[in-house]
């Protein structure tokens, strides 16, 4: 295995079920049909879905007063390559203090997910960001054109694993001097790997 | 929104921006007005758009903080807390009390310097020319004299590192800090004396741009423009980060979530800054190490994920951060606090006249570095 090569092996956190009393059970105890994976993140509470559940599950997270989720934190999307993509929510609850992390994940040849617009009007700028940068259709969403980028920008979307940086910034990462270069993502055929590689590794 | 008129009229389509010194940088607003009566705002942003997301997914952990300070380029610190102590967490490092304590009053001297210059804009956009602005950067200027000699950079730190700091505060940092908090306190009179009772100020600001509690939190609004609304909610308080815990500090919280609120409670945020820095300053240590003992040459996190929050001068800033064992984040989400403000533009302005759109946007409080990233 090349250094470059050990340097980009992907490797999966492991799923730590999360302590009895938290927000996972509460999840459990409002929609006992809904099947899903509980994690304990680092600081939040982590729930993996299929994307067809996420609008059950968030309705839920919005209305059911024992979770009161009221405030949409972030919502990103997430590129895993050839697992698929995921939509993640990040929500608090002002009126219980709580948080939690809902993965929805989808399968990379279907990219559909419903809106979250009609719970949380903070989705609506999220979303379409989300739809411009990985290709994500948010179904019923009331305004989707792109927010950032320029409305004629339809053909690739940046924040794909598969849409390398410009070979512009390739080669200004190489005239930073090799570290800079090894740094960062080389696409293969540019010609620069084969200087990463001759390097190797310290 | 339907105007009655005894004649009829059309409605007006009016441009604001990019280029435009009420827009607080490259923003562009299509309001649609009826006589002098905004009807529909449209903001269209992007224009600031660097890709700061997918240059970070593409950089080392350590060259990535250097991104963050261009994102909200008037919280730099605050920004870079953020990341760094996202990585942290991933990576298990412990910052040593001295940085800790360095980095607290290094922050809030961004959130007052961000605060200043919210206020000497503020009185711009309202016709207070250049006298505001006078007050404001005198005090500014001062501190950010102090953020060059730590960092070398009066902008552009990338000062803190995952784990603690670049390197050690000069010799005279705590005489420095005490020096500022005194010098910050005489900005802040002076301010308080011009603004805060002044008759034309109200007029203009009084009632204007009005939401709810409800709607801010809906709209996922945070920072002294939820507060202003009437929430009592700082994640400093709330869900303390770093060593925010050993500070006795208030939250100034407005009632009407008007634009006089949002002066008044970033207004009240500087003093209280000032109180975190004097006790910080006390309590720090006269010596020690700025980096833990064992620092990892290369620094590899372990697979998981994390979403860092922490209050920056503007609201929650958020860096989502997966790491999948790699030298480099596997996805890096940056959420920025104006950009969700902004988001409520539209319910804030319609039903408003065209001079307080102005005012509106100018209470946002937004940098578009940080909206667009």
């Amino acid at each position: 295995m090349s250094p470059e090569d050990r340097r980009r092996e992907v490797k999966e956190a492991a799923i730590v079920p999360p302590p009895p009393g938290s927000v996972a059970d509460l999840f459990q105890e409002a929609l006992p049909d809904v099947e899903f994976t509980a994690t304990q993140g680092v600081l939040d509470v982590i729930l993996i879905i299929g994307r067809d559940d996420a609008p059950p599950v968030l309705e839920a997270a919005k209305n059911h007063p024992k979770l009161a989720f009221d405030f949409l934190r972030n919502l990103s999307g997430v590129d895993y390559e050839d697992a698929g993509m995921e939509v993640v929510y990040h929500l608090f609850s002002y009126k219980h203090r709580h948080n939690v992390t809902v993965r929805a994940k989808m399968p990379a040849d279907d990219l559909h997910i419903k809106t979250a617009t009609g719970l949380w009007a903070a989705a609506d700028w999220h979303e379409r960001e989300a739809a411009e940068m990985f290709g994500i259709t948010f179904d019923g969403h009331p305004n989707p054109v792109p927010l950032l980028l320029p409305e004629d920008m339809l053909d690739h979307h940046p924040l794909r694993k598969d849409n390398p940086l410009a070979p512009l910034e390739v080669w200004q990462g190489t005239m930073l001097g090799p570290e800079m270069a090894r740094a960062g993502y080389i696409p293969p055929g540019s010609g620069f790997e084969v200087q990463a590689e001759e390097e190797g590794e310290e | 929104m339907a105007v009655e008129h005894e004649f009829e009229t059309i409605d007006l389509n009016v441009n604001i921006g990019p280029q435009h010194p009420a827009t607080h940088g490259v923003f562009r607003m299509v309001m649609t007005i009826d006589g002098e009566l905004v009807v529909d705002v449209v903001p269209h942003i992007g224009y600031l758009h660097r890709g700061a997301e997918k240059l970070s997914e593409n950089l080392d952990y350590r060259q990535a903080i250097g991104i963050q300070d261009r994102t909200d380029y008037l919280g730099g610190f605050n920004c870079e807390l953020c990341y760094v102590q996202a990585v942290e967490k991933l990576a298990g490092l412990t910052p040593p009390e001295r940085a800790e304590y360095i980095r607290v009053i290094l922050a809030e001297f961004n959130r007052i310097t961000s605060h200043f210059m919210f206020l000497g804009a503020f009185g711009t956009d309202l016709g207070i020319f250049g006298t505001a602005f006078t007050y404001a950067f005198r005090e500014r200027e001062y501190i950010q004299d102090l953020f060059e000699e730590v960092s070398g950079d009066r902008m552009m730190y990338a000062y803190f590192r995952p784990g603690g700091l670049a390197w050690d505060v000069p010799d005279n940092f705590k005489d420095r800090v005490r020096w500022l908090t005194k010098q910050a306190m005489v900005g802040f009179g002076d301010l308080d004396k011009l603004l805060t009772d002044n008759e034309i100020f109200i007029a203009r600001t009084r009632d204007i741009g009005k939401i709810s509690a409800e709607d801010a939190i809906d709209y996922g609004m945070t920072g002294p423009m939820l507060r202003a609304s009437g929430v009592k909610y700082d994640l400093r308080k709330d869900e303390p980060y770093s060593i925010y815990d050993r500070f006795d500090f208030d939250v100034p919280v407005g009632r009407h979530g008007d634009c006089y609120d949002r002066y008044l409670v970033r207004l009240e945020e500087v003093r209280q800054s000032v109180r975190i820095i004097e006790q910080a300053v006390e309590q720090m240590p006269d010596s020690g190490p700025f980096l833990p003992e064992k620092m990892p040459r290369a620094l590899r996190p372990a697979p998981g994920e994390v979403y860092m929050r922490c209050e920056n001068p503007r609201g929650e800033y958020g860096i989502y951060l997966i790491a999948r064992g790699q030298t480099q984040p596997y996805r890096l989400r940056i959420r920025s606090a104006c950009f969700c403000n902004l988001g409520a533009l539209r319910k804030m302005t319609v039903g408003h006249y065209i001079a307080d759109a102005v005012t509106i946007l100018g209470s946002t409080d937004i940098v578009l570095g940080e909206v667009d990233r």
